[in-house]
């Protein structure tokens, strides 16, 4: 069966982090959320698979190729064009985006499954497919309950009892919601829909093309069944779903390296004394990153490959990505540590560069070059904390 | 530089209206609390309600006038924004100085 996985997206809740990576290939416990919709689409047949893209497209198209390590078929639709000898991305919102798709090729000829790149979920496909099917929908959504807290992030919806949808509200405020059942960006289409997407134009989903179903009274359908979706829509969801992973809290997602310990998994070519760091789980360590004597990490935590942690270094609940020095004076709490930012789960975040703390936390393959300042600020705190 | 100066019993806060204190403010606020010193005063409170940015050589300044102070005295810091005081955090600047969630709070224990 066929399916579009929607990658042309900026991510700007996402930010700082996807400005040098796009959302689909933000890493979990090393593994682009991308990748882990793929598997899962796979376990259900769906293995042609077109991706739009746009913003960042080669990190996306340059990982996946033509699918075949993932044991499906990829194709690409870039939204964009090459401008004085750069890629500029053009996205054509996500409608506009399979409208795009089904003009070059007439690719959807069948029942097809079009799916957001950038969330974890377990739902069962066949229920969803046979619900559909049933009902001889042009397209069904599922749906899933949130607090009323929350329906202005998401498209509310409002069915009757067989699950045709009566009302789409993309994003309304809390008072003005139709009900707390939401749109999660998992469709199933019938290839009739393009004929309510024109081409040629941004069109999106949510704010366009449902609406106008819901207004034509096609037959629009909502299913809502019980599923765990993990949404990395924000700064903060990224760093709540690395954490549930490292607790087991979302099924299914094995954690890669070995399990020297419990909830301690670890790469190879390590430079760590086990017997010397304080390791307090659940921890993930990336290969060939070395740990001196002395050091405390305090799970929930990831650590990247080829890191280098200072001896006297405090890691507390942090994500640290491949390639950084955390030096012997630093105390990273509650952090992420991501091309070359510190940010913060609020979405809030500290330059490197520019606040010049490279003395704390920097890039691993950088000179070590402390000024009369840095060396002043590193002395006076490894004195003060008797940091050895 | 924009500073409020204000004294309390033996402490004096400083407030600084200033929204950014890096290289290019850090001789102007090691001259102000250098002042401050030579005035023979010996408690200081860092007013930084208005700041929104610190870098290294912001915080550098602050540990220059501590060596100055010294054991006599004690600089303490008020009212950091989430930003600045995770600079003090990740630098564990934060162990060294008291840092206060407002600048009462530093009047009640140390005027």
């Amino acid at each position: 069966m066929k399916a579009m996985i929607l990658a042309a997206g900026k991510g700007t809740r996402v930010r700082p982090i996807t400005y040098t990576t796009p959302k689909p290939m933000i890493p979990l416990i090393r593994k682009p959320v991308m990748e882990s919709i793929i598997e899962y689409l796979k376990s259900y047949n769906f293995d042609q698979i077109v991706v739009n893209t746009s913003h960042l497209a080669p990190a996306i198209e340059n990982y996946f190729r033509d699918g075949e390590r993932f044991g499906v078929k990829m194709a690409y639709s870039f939204e964009g064009k090459f401008v004085n000898g750069q890629l500029e991305g053009k996205a054509l919102g996500s409608a506009g985006g399979m409208k795009k798709i089904q003009d070059f090729s007439g690719f959807f000829d069948d029942t097809f499954i079009v799916m957001c790149g950038d969330a974890l979920v377990d739902i069962d496909l066949n229920e969803v497919l046979a619900f559909h099917k049933e009902r001889k929908a042009i397209a069904t959504i599922v749906l899933k309950k949130v607090e009323l807290d929350e329906v202005s992030k998401y498209g509310v919806v409002q069915t009757d009892k067989t699950g045709k949808i009566l009302k789409f509200q993309e994003k309304p405020k809390k008072e003005d919601a139709v009900s707390t059942t939401i749109n999660t960006g998992i469709y199933l289409f019938a290839p009739k829909i393009f004929d309510f997407i024109p081409s040629g134009k941004e069109y999106d989903i949510g704010s366009e093309l449902f609406p106008a179903l819901v207004k034509a009274n096609a037959s629009l359908y909502g299913i809502e069944v019980p599923f765990q979706w993990v949404d990395i829509g924000s700064v903060t969801d990224f760093w709540t779903a690395t954490r549930m992973i490292l607790k087991h809290e979302i099924k299914n997602y094995p954690i890669s390296g070995i399990e020297i310990k419990k909830d301690v998994h670890v790469g190879i070519n390590l430079g760590i004394n086990f017997d010397k760091v304080d390791i307090i789980p659940p921890v993930y360590i990336g290969s060939s990153t070395f740990i001196g004597d002395g050091a405390k990490i305090i799970g929930p935590t990831v650590i990247g490959s080829n890191c280098y942690i200072e001896s006297g270094a405090v890691i507390k609940e942090c994500i640290v990505e491949d390639y950084t020095r955390v030096s012997n004076v630093a105390n990273l709490d509650s952090k992420i540590i991501f091309g070359n930012k510190c940010i913060f789960p609020s979405g809030e975040a500290i330059d490197i560069s520019e606040s010049d703390i490279g003395w704390v936390v920097d890039d691993a393959r950088k000179e070590i070059e402390l000024s009369e300042t840095q060396k002043l600020l590193y002395d006076f705190i490894k004195e003060t904390e008797k940091i050895s | 530089m924009q500073v409020e100066e204000k004294k309390i019993g033996k402490l004096v806060i400083l407030t600084f209206l200033e929204r950014r204190i890096d290289a290019i403010l850090v001789s102007d606020f090691k001259a102000k609390l250098s002042e401050v010193i030579e005035n023979g005063n010996n408690l200081i409170a860092l007013d930084f309600s208005e700041v929104e940015f610190i870098d290294s050589s912001g915080l550098g300044a602050i540990v220059s006038c501590y060596k100055i102070i010294g054991k006599s005295g004690l600089i303490v810091i008020c009212n950091l924004k989430d930003v600045v005081f995770n600079m003090f955090q990740l630098t564990r600047m934060d162990r060294v100085f008291k840092v206060y969630t407002s600048n009462e709070e530093a009047i009640n224990e140390l005027s």
